[in-house]
Formats: structure tokens, C-alpha cells, sequence
């Protein structure tokens, strides 16, 4: 009978410990801040591979990290000649078309893998060990801890901790985009003629502050659990007819788009549809500013971006203030 | 189990919404007079919401028990082992038939689809989309084929709103996560890959 005051305590236990389990791994997460540091500090070149469902290319890379200046230039090899330079996380030039109004972050806030942020909404683990592009790669999973992203399976090369091979996983355990390094030499550093833009490459233009614009007038009801808010604006629509709102989420990981416009009476149905990693949702919806259009677009399960369209409502002015 | 989560479960069976655990529920609880009654409260509404035509009192599933009930056990027969082989043979060749049917059934579909989807006609060879190269065991590729304007895994032309709206808010997004992300070069690849046709 004296047991008894105790059996709540002895539960409480039981119960702390699957929470326990289900926690990461100080080993995986080690790996990651390796990672997140090696781009910033070895240099190397290479070929890839990116793989979704339709669409399957190959890319070349260069990565020379030089008195702590980060330059980078990737090529793709088949198909059209797309290539970006980028210089110290600031893009350099590009090939093909930009969408209008897409430049350089004003606040240029680095996004930087954060593993203890991480934790919060995946568990992050070692899977083992395996070889990729012909050296030793130890294998980290980053599991969601809900339903409203996907699992990540990165493997890092065993010397530098590069990432070599990056899969994307749906919660059926399906493969949504792969991409995997086919080849890397850490020895060569690029050199500067690697690294040069080829003629193709037009230069990106230096956005200017825009924060006048920035407030898009929105906010959402609801989120999936870690997601903020890193970037807002508003532009004209391609037709210049009106203004899209966009916003951009991420949980330090996973990234998703919301675009909102106003639609007039006749245009426009609702859509979902998945394109490889990348779901697309668009809703409907009838606000105080009249009938909008809302669009999610992203790396996020598609019940997930429809719970995020059907949240959207518009800031009201002293909400805003 | 609470009276309201069988109502819930009963509900979702109906509007086919219901998940194998609550389909399980219904199942076990379908014995029940109180439950049947209540389903068969939720047909006649939905079939006035519907306006389908109804026969509220028909209840087949009584009715076949208790023919069941009332059939004589019929006599027990002795056992041969080539009994239990032809049994043997049939049961694996319905397995067999079935896994056959569901294949070719699945195949249907999907060749159906991309042949809907390469309908607007694209310069250059037509071909036919394989589900996809092969992948670590364990993974497997996602067997439904995605409709809409991007059914072939690229940007199509659709008519209407999403043809002039989506291709570029996917490409907005693919480009700002490039743009702005550091990680890698994968917010690249999968921008680039939009690109291609």
C-alpha cells in the first residue's frame, strides 16, 4: 500500500522515456555543424546529379574557398547551359530568364544549418555508413517528428564532412528528388578560369532596398509547427495588373512559398499538384480585400500546404502597425 | 470507445473517408442493433442530400446472417491430402490472378495517364516517362503518376489561371530558396530542373 503515492511517479517515468529515445544523436548532430562549416572552408570540384520525378540532369561544380572569400560556379552539363556564379553568398550572374523581382537578400542573412534547431522537429541520427562517388560517406537521417515535412537522408563524405548524396523522403517512405555527387576531387583547387562566367551568364543585379514593400499585409492563422517567416515583398504581377503578395517559410530546412493575388469574378480553380519534392496548391479564398487567390508552393506534404492556403488571412491596419 | 467516435467513424465509412483504424472500428461494432440503426439513419440522410433513390428498410446484411444461420452445417468429409493440395492450388492461383489483375489494372491507369498527359504535343521525341531508375532498396517510387499542369514532371501548358500563374510562382520559389539559401547546391538543381524540358 505505501507503493501506491509512488505508482504516478513510476508512470511518469515509464512515459519520459520513449521522449527520451526519440531524441537525436549528439553524433548526428556533430556531423551537421561539420557541415555546415565545410562549405565555408574546403575547396573542391565536381560532377552531380539531380533526379526528381521527370527530370533527371547532371552538373558540374567549383567551390574555391580563398583567404575566406567563397567563390562557387555550377554549370549544367546536359541539356541547356544553366549556370550560376556566386561570390561570398551573393550571386554573381545567372543564366536564362529570373523572375522579375527575385535578387541578393538586402539583409544578406546567411541561412546556416542549425542542428540543435533542427532537433526540435526532426530526430536527427547515424544510419551507418556507406560509399558515395567512391569515398566513405557516413549516413545521417533526419526524421520529421510530424506530419508536416519530409525526411532527409544526407550523406556526408567521412573527410570533410561534404554533403555527397541528399534524398528527399515522403512519409510512404517514397523517394522525392535524389541528389548525389558522382565525382569530387578535394585535391585540385579551381582555378580562376574555372571559375569565370561564360558569356550565357548575365549578371544579377544588386537589389536594392526595397523595405518600403516589405510588409506584405498577410499573416497566417496557422503554421506548421518551426516554420517563420524569412522573406516578404511585394511586386507587380507579370500582366501588371495587380500586386503579388509573396512570403517565404522555412523551418531551417524545409522551405515553402505563399503567393497571394486578387483574382476578379470569373478566374481561377482550385489546384494541387506535385512536381518531384515541390507541392503546389492553390486556393481560393473571400477576404475583406475581396476574392484572392492563394498559392503555396514548396518543399512540404500537400495536406500541410493546403492547411497553410486555407490559414491565410489579411493583416488588418492596426494588426500591421 | 465512446458513442460519438463510432458516429465519427460511422460518418467517414459513409463519405469513404475513413482510415483503416476507424473502418475497423465499424466492423466490430456492426453487430450491434443501436449501430445499425444509426447507419441506417445516416444513409437516409445522405441520400436526401444526395437525392438518390432509397429502400430505408433494406438491411442485407441481416438478412444474409440470418440465412446463414438457418443453412445446415453440412456434413464434415473426410480429408484426403489431395483435397488440401487442390485447395492449396486454388488459393495460390487466386493470389496469383489477383496480384496479376491489380498490376495490369495499375498499368492501365498510368499508361492512360501519361498518354492524356503528352496529349499537347511537344517538339521533339515522345517519350514514354518510365516510372523511374531503379533506387535503394527500400524506397520505392511513388506509383502515382500527378495530374495537371505539371503531369509529365514539367511545366505544361494548361489553359486558364494556373497556366499563366504557377509555372512562375514555382519558379519564384525555386529561385528565392536558391538565391537565398547556402546549404548546398541542391536549391540550384532543383531550380534548374524546372527548367528543363
Amino acid at each position: 500500500m505505501r507503493a501506491l503515492p509512488f505508482i504516478p511517479l513510476l508512470l511518469g517515468v515509464g512515459m519520459a522515456m520513449p521522449a527520451l529515445a526519440a531524441n537525436s544523436s549528439t553524433d548526428a548532430a556533430d556531423w551537421l555543424n561539420r557541415l555546415a562549416k565545410a562549405e565555408q572552408q574546403q575547396s573542391y570540384q565536381g560532377t552531380f546529379v539531380y533526379e526528381r520525378n521527370g527530370s533527371f540532369s547532371t552538373h558540374d561544380i567549383w567551390h574555391r574557398v580563398q583567404d575566406g572569400k567563397v567563390s562557387e560556379r555550377l554549370l549544367q552539363l546536359d541539356g541547356p547551359a544553366q549556370e550560376v556564379v556566386r561570390v561570398d553568398g551573393q550571386t554573381q550572374c545567372v543564366s536564362g530568364t529570373l523572375v522579375q523581382g527575385v535578387g541578393n537578400a538586402t539583409e544578406s542573412s546567411a541561412r546556416v544549418l542549425d542542428p540543435l534547431k533542427l532537433m526540435n522537429w526532426y530526430d536527427l541520427s547515424v544510419a551507418g555508413h556507406s560509399r558515395v562517388a567512391g569515398r566513405d560517406v557516413t549516413i545521417i537521417t533526419l526524421r520529421p517528428r510530424d506530419q508536416h515535412r519530409y525526411a532527409f537522408e544526407i550523406h556526408l563524405d567521412d573527410k570533410t564532412a561534404l554533403p555527397l548524396k541528399s534524398l528527399l523522403i515522403n512519409d510512404k517512405e517514397q523517394l522525392l528528388e535524389r541528389f548525389q555527387f558522382t565525382r569530387l576531387d578535394t585535391a585540385d583547387i579551381p582555378d580562376d578560369a574555372e571559375l569565370r562566367p561564360s558569356g550565357n551568364c548575365k549578371p544579377v543585379a544588386q537589389s536594392v532596398a526595397r523595405s518600403s514593400e516589405s510588409v506584405a499585409g498577410w499573416r497566417s492563422d496557422w503554421l506548421p509547427p518551426g516554420f517563420e517567416l524569412i522573406n516578404s515583398s511585394v511586386r507587380k504581377d507579370p500582366a501588371g495588373k495587380g500586386a503579388v503578395s509573396s512570403l517565404m517559410y522555412d523551418d531551417g530546412l524545409a522551405r515553402f512559398s505563399v503567393f497571394l493575388e486578387a483574382v476578379d469574378g470569373a478566374a481561377g480553380a482550385d489546384v494541387r499538384t506535385q512536381l518531384g519534392p515541390t507541392v503546389a496548391v492553390s486556393r481560393r479564398l473571400t477576404t475583406p480585400k475581396g476574392e484572392v487567390m492563394v498559392t503555396v508552393v514548396g518543399e512540404i506534404p500537400i495536406g500541410t500546404a493546403e492547411r497553410v492556403a486555407l490559414s491565410m488571412r489579411a493583416q488588418d491596419a492596426q494588426a500591421s502597425q | 470507445m465512446s458513442r460519438e467516435a463510432l458516429q465519427e467513424s460511422l460518418s467517414a465509412v459513409m463519405d469513404n473517408e475513413a482510415d483503416e483504424l476507424e473502418l475497423r472500428r465499424v466492423l466490430s461494432a456492426v453487430d450491434d442493433t443501436e449501430t445499425r440503426a444509426t447507419w441506417s439513419r445516416y444513409q437516409v440522410a445522405r441520400a436526401a442530400m444526395h437525392k438518390e433513390l432509397l429502400l430505408p428498410k433494406l438491411d442485407i446484411a441481416s438478412a444474409v446472417s440470418a440465412a446463414l444461420a438457418e443453412e445446415a452445417t453440412p456434413v464434415k468429409v473426410a480429408r484426403g491430402p489431395w483435397r488440401t493440395l487442390g485447395r492449396l492450388a486454388v488459393a495460390a492461383s487466386v493470389t496469383v490472378a489477383v496480384l496479376a489483375g491489380v498490376r495490369l489494372y495499375n498499368q492501365d491507369e498510368i499508361t492512360g495517364a501519361q498518354l492524356a498527359a503528352q496529349q499537347p504535343a511537344q517538339p521533339g521525341l515522345n517519350m514514354p516517362q518510365v516510372q523511374g531508375p531503379a533506387v535503394l532498396a527500400g524506397y520505392s517510387e511513388s506509383a502515382e503518376q500527378p495530374t495537371g499542369p505539371m503531369a509529365n514532371g514539367v511545366l505544361q501548358g494548361q489553359s486558364g489561371w494556373q497556366d499563366q500563374r504557377l509555372p512562375g510562382y514555382l519558379r519564384q520559389h525555386a529561385q528565392e530558396a536558391a538565391v537565398k539559401g547556402t546549404e548546398s547546391a541542391l536549391p540550384y538543381a532543383r531550380a534548374a530542373s524546372l527548367e528543363n524540358r
